[in-house]
């Protein structure tokens, strides 16, 4: 009995060790095939994308499709929430993915130094036309070899999305707001008149402190790569979303789908959000066209920048894909297309990494649900004022600290500054990385 | 008399008579015995066995001592398994755990025990009725419940804080509140796993021999006596198992945790799984991930190892 009982576990053990000295070694790279340009690929591609992207996406795969003879684009949306779990669990199996995948630009560089064999070089696809292209956004999706993995889609340039109705019902000019403060005590008065919130921000994601952040010309990390969410300027924007909390200014919505309920239930006065809200606006709540108008961020002092950067994203093709020739294809008739990239703009409101969409005449156009602002043009002037910062391979660990810390102070009783400091040393914890000025 | 379940299975396994597997055929090679049929009926069961918890289990530990930063396996050692000791949010996680195994076990097992034995009363009317609905919740799925539990519990408009509302009380921001969404997720757990308990509980009161309750009322047991001294004692053997898998369950706590709160707000409600899918799956280190989840083997063996010690014991 003891013998026989042995002879199986040693079967067990073999096969058990066979299996994993074969296929241990975590990613698995796909075939490196080399992409071109020429535009002539057939046959079908499937595609990931969410929200607004999808639908802009779906639009220009049914155009693609009738131009193109033999070919079929499947353009799935996966919904926002679960989206990032799909794509990591697809890359680290090796298998998977669609053809294309959308990520946004603060994930790029997390997933291209984690993957580094899981994206296929889109340099031969877009590299002519780097010059038209942001160069933000450009480097962003390029790695430490300068080859293109995520291909620059739409920028994130953040503006102060406002109802008109409300400022003026609370008999406020939201022309009169210079600062911060000022929005705080316009959002004191609004509550007292009109019972509203000031904001809507989803706190347990850490809500809008990372463009708050980077409005003041930071990031989570330096360019040295040392980090830096606990300075000065981190504390001030923790404790104006503490004050804000305090005061009942900010209403609470879990998730992307209460913050668009919450936007068509027409909770608060103001979203301080990125361009692509106008898409995601004239999409879900019609209903409130004539309602919204735009302008640029409050300041924190004389050093601010009257906007930020929030999301934004790109278009990658997995080394996996099947058919990545007809995907390259096809995200070049995307992104590098004047005139896509403009109606994108009109129809989706996805702003362009692409410079040459930016002279289209749209862009000079009224929009009627904005009342007939130039929104397009307010976006645009504000484009070139994002200040940069750097984005690094522990984007994830750190926006994981920066959620809780926001917890901590924000919804909780810690003071801001320990939060931060707290957080600071978890990222210092978790990557390795120095704390700047320690 | 020692009506224990353990016991009574190792008495039928070396019963009298029972042919022992081998004793007719002699030789050891494995070519000899895999012609023994029972082999082959075995070999189906040890391919799945092989392929589906040996090779991960083996590539799990492996990994562990590789740091898969930057998309490169790097041998580490055993850094990854002193970074457990210098990571708060380690730490954080297991209080989370203990907590729930300190407060929530414990109720959910008292209640258990409790409705089991009411539902056992031979007075109570329309007792598949209130035994089905008890059950009821275990039948659910996870996510399901979960998914309901977050839309009642709601800071504005949950169904939760409406009834508060009526009688005057809250709102209370249940998941924004560190105190809150642990009550939150504790009151969710239980709701899902009482009745799972419940009814391997009334199981092991119904193997309950009746002369036994007899006997204590010849020899003047009032009710409350015979719970104690007869009801509890002859349940042992149950009540460890309900306790030590709810221990289990405790140390892999994810689903409620993941859907409800998000581990959130600020840590409070992090469980060590959901700490580990966040470290893997979110921040790429999944060496560093495995690393947590051998550490949660090793620490659910002991406490399992300590809980049947200590609950074994005859008083």
């Amino acid at each position: 009995m003891r013998t026989h009982g042995l002879t199986f576990a040693a079967i067990v053990a073999a096969g058990a060790l066979a299996l994993t000295g074969c296929a241990f070694g975590g990613t698995a790279a796909g075939t490196t095939h080399t992409l071109t340009s020429d535009g002539r690929a057939t046959g079908k591609i499937t595609i990931w994308s969410w929200d607004v992207a999808a639908t802009a996406l779906k639009r220009l795969a049914k155009e693609y499709e009738s131009a193109h003879e033999d070919t079929t684009i499947d353009v799935v949306d996966i919904g926002y929430d679960n989206a990032y779990d799909k794509i990591s669990v697809g890359l680290q199996a090796g298998t998977g993915l669609p053809d294309m995948i959308t990520l946004e630009t603060d994930h790029d560089q997390g997933y291209i130094t984690q993957f580094p064999k899981g994206f296929a070089d889109l340099t031969p696809v877009l590299g002519a036309e780097k010059a038209d292209f942001d160069p933000f956004k450009w480097a962003a999706g390029t790695d430490k070899d300068g080859q293109l993995r995520m291909a620059p889609w739409d920028s994130g340039t953040v503006g102060l999305f406002y109802r008109t109705d409300y400022f003026k019902d609370a008999g406020i000019d939201p022309t009169s707001i210079k600062t911060w403060d000022d929005l705080v005590t316009a959002g004191e008065t609004i509550k007292a008149k009109l019972g509203k919130t000031l904001l809507t921000a989803d706190l347990s994601a850490g809500g809008p402190f990372g463009m708050m952040l980077q409005q003041q010309g930071h990031g989570y990390f330096n360019d040295k790569g040392e980090i830096t969410v606990n300075t000065p300027a981190a504390a001030q924007v923790m404790t104006l979303l503490k004050t804000m909390n305090q005061k009942g200014l900010i209403k609470n919505a879990k998730g992307w789908d209460a913050s668009v309920t919450s936007a068509k239930d027409g909770d608060s006065a103001v979203t301080p959000e990125a361009v692509w809200w106008i898409g995601t606006l004239e999409g879900e709540a019609k209903e409130l066209s004539g309602k919204y108008a735009v302008r640029d961020l409050p300041v924190f002092d004389d050093q601010s920048a009257p906007t930020s950067n929030n999301g934004g994203s790109g278009l990658a093709i997995p080394t996996q894909a099947k058919n990545p020739q007809l995907a390259a294809d096809f995200m070049k008739y995307v992104l590098a297309d004047k005139t896509n990239q403009a109606s994108m703009m009109q129809k989706e409101g996805l702003f362009p990494a692409y410079l040459p969409a930016l002279h289209s005449d749209f862009f000079q156009q009224a929009d009627p649900y904005f009342g007939g602002q130039k929104v397009y043009q307010t976006f645009a002037e504000l484009t070139p004022k994002i200040p940069s910062i750097t984005f690094t391979s522990d984007q994830s660990a750190a926006s994981d600290a920066i959620t809780n810390a926001v917890g901590a102070a924000v919804l909780g009783t810690t003071d801001p500054q320990k939060a931060l400091d707290d957080a600071a040393q978890q990222i210092a914890t978790a990557t390795g990385r120095k704390i700047a000025g320690s | 008399m020692t009506a224990s379940l353990l016991t009574r299975e190792r008495g039928t396994r070396r019963a009298p008579g029972y042919p022992r597997p081998g004793s007719r055929r002699s030789g050891g090679r494995l070519a000899g015995r895999l012609q023994r049929p029972g082999m082959w009926f075995a070999l189906p069961a040890a391919v799945l066995l092989v392929v589906f918890f040996a090779y991960p289990l083996a590539t799990s530990l492996l990994q562990s001592f590789f740091s898969t930063k930057g998309g490169e396996s790097t041998f580490v050692g055993l850094d990854q398994y002193l970074r457990l000791f210098r990571d708060p949010l380690v730490l954080k996680s297991l209080g989370t755990a203990l907590l729930i195994l300190v407060i929530q076990v414990p109720i959910m097992i008292a209640l258990a025990v409790g409705l089991a034995y009411l539902l056992n009363q031979a007075w109570v009317r329309f007792r598949s009725g209130f035994r089905l609905i008890t059950f009821l919740p275990a039948i659910t799925t996870l996510v399901a419940y979960s998914v309901v539990f977050r839309v009642m519990m709601t800071t504005d408009g949950g169904a939760l804080n409406q009834i508060l509302g009526v009688f005057g009380a809250g709102p209370i921001d249940w998941l924004n509140n560190e105190w809150w969404a642990r009550v939150a997720v504790i009151a969710s757990i239980t709701w899902r796993w009482t009745g799972y308990n419940m009814v391997i509980i009334l199981a092991g009161l119904q193997a309950i021999p009746p002369e036994l309750y007899e006997a204590a009322r010849i020899d003047g047991a009032g009710r409350w006596q015979t719970f104690w001294h007869v009801v509890v004692p002859q349940l042992r053997p149950v009540l460890i198992f309900t306790i030590v898998t709810s221990t289990i369950g405790a140390l892999q706590l994810f689903d409620e945790n993941f859907i409800l709160t998000g581990g959130g707000p600020n840590n409070a409600t992090l469980t060590p799984v959901l700490y580990l899918y966040k470290v893997g799956f979110q921040q790429f280190d999944f060496g560093y991930a495995d690393a947590i989840a051998w550490m949660l083997v090793i620490l659910t063996a002991i406490i399992a190892v300590i809980q049947f010690r200590i609950l074994r014991e005859k008083p």
